[in-house]
């Protein structure tokens, strides 16, 4: 089962924040590999969504980027600036916030383990 | 493990920037994307043509261009500039008839200075202003009028995003797809050719 577009295209910025803050660099590839395996396949980031983010994250300076080459094709590596990781905080403690008030607005009782 | 050729690495790169893909920066990430998937899942014997096929027409909904736009459109979203539908006709109608109102007052006033009242010239000056001003006036009011009636291109509670490249991008209601101007071409382009069905009317709010 996959979580529908609605639902996850808010979280998106998030999540590749959070991703970039775990794991220090990144490629695109390798990022969409690491949310399919730590969601079991529940989440799956397509391409359309996660470059367009990506780049809107390094326009405005959350994070930075260098360039490896894999023979003559050129390999983007993403990792956080200063600015994104303070703002990954702030996003991540937000979502946490928004996800408190959902549970309690539909009256969802969470799980024990 | 498939071994991509340079040939087939320009290949790809040709056809992202066939397709829309423009961006360097954003044709080099697409470009790594999917030459992992080919050495990652094609078999050393396999097909390349057909396997990129299905990997490319996987990328997209309608057109790889979409990732470009997205691209583009959330790089300048900070700088555009959002208007309601009503303000955006409220805009138009200040374009269209705002130069005839201010020549207007501008030829009001250099005529009251040279104290040199020559007949009728105010009453001439105003009133083709007015026919001037009654073309965006009657669409007004049948936006007014109808505000449920079927608009293909800006449906109603719209966003429409003004800034560079495009200029207009209009964001339709959450639920209901993307206004396309797509279906305008062949009509234009030739009009003996049979036309494309309309789209379908979007739904009333």
């Amino acid at each position: 089962m996959s979580y529908p577009t609605e639902l996850l295209k808010g979280t998106l910025k998030t999540i590749i924040l959070k991703l970039l803050a775990d794991n220090k660099k990144m490629y695109g590839y390798e990022m969409t590999q690491k949310v399919k395996e730590l969601t079991m396949d529940k989440i799956q980031i397509t391409e359309g969504a996660l470059y367009p983010t990506l780049h809107a994250l390094e326009a405005d300076g959350l994070v930075t980027t260098e360039t490896e080459y894999i023979g003559r094709r050129p390999r983007k590596y993403y990792s956080l600036s200063p600015a994104g990781k303070a703002k990954t905080k702030e996003k991540v403690k937000e979502l946490a916030n928004f996800i408190d008030t959902m549970t309690s607005l539909l009256d969802i009782k969470p799980k024990l383990a | 493990m498939y071994c991509l050729s340079d040939q087939q690495i320009d290949f790809i790169l040709n056809d992202l920037h066939t397709h829309g893909i423009t961006t360097e920066s954003l044709k080099s990430d697409l470009l790594d994307h999917i030459c992992i998937i080919i050495e990652q899942n094609l078999a050393a014997d396999g097909d390349f043509q057909q396997f990129y096929s299905s990997v490319i027409r996987s990328f997209y909904r309608q057109e790889l261009s979409e990732i470009e736009e997205e691209t583009r459109l959330l790089l300048t979203y900070g700088h555009r500039w959002a208007l309601s539908r009503n303000q955006f006709f409220l805009l138009l109608f200040t374009l269209l008839i705002g130069p005839f109102i201010g020549y207007d007052l501008l030829c009001t006033w250099m005529v009251s200075l040279s104290q040199n009242h020559i007949g009728n010239f105010y009453g001439e000056l105003w009133s083709s202003s007015f026919v001037f001003a009654l073309y965006p006036l009657l669409v007004f009011l049948i936006l007014w009028l109808t505000p449920d009636r079927f608009d293909p291109l800006i449906p109603r509670k719209s966003v429409i995003l003004i800034g560079i490249r495009p200029f207009i991008k209009i964001l339709p209601p959450t639920g209901q797809p993307a206004a396309s101007f797509a279906w305008l071409v062949p009509i234009c382009s030739n009009l003996n050719e049979p036309r494309p069905p309309l789209p379908p009317p979007f739904p009333d709010i």
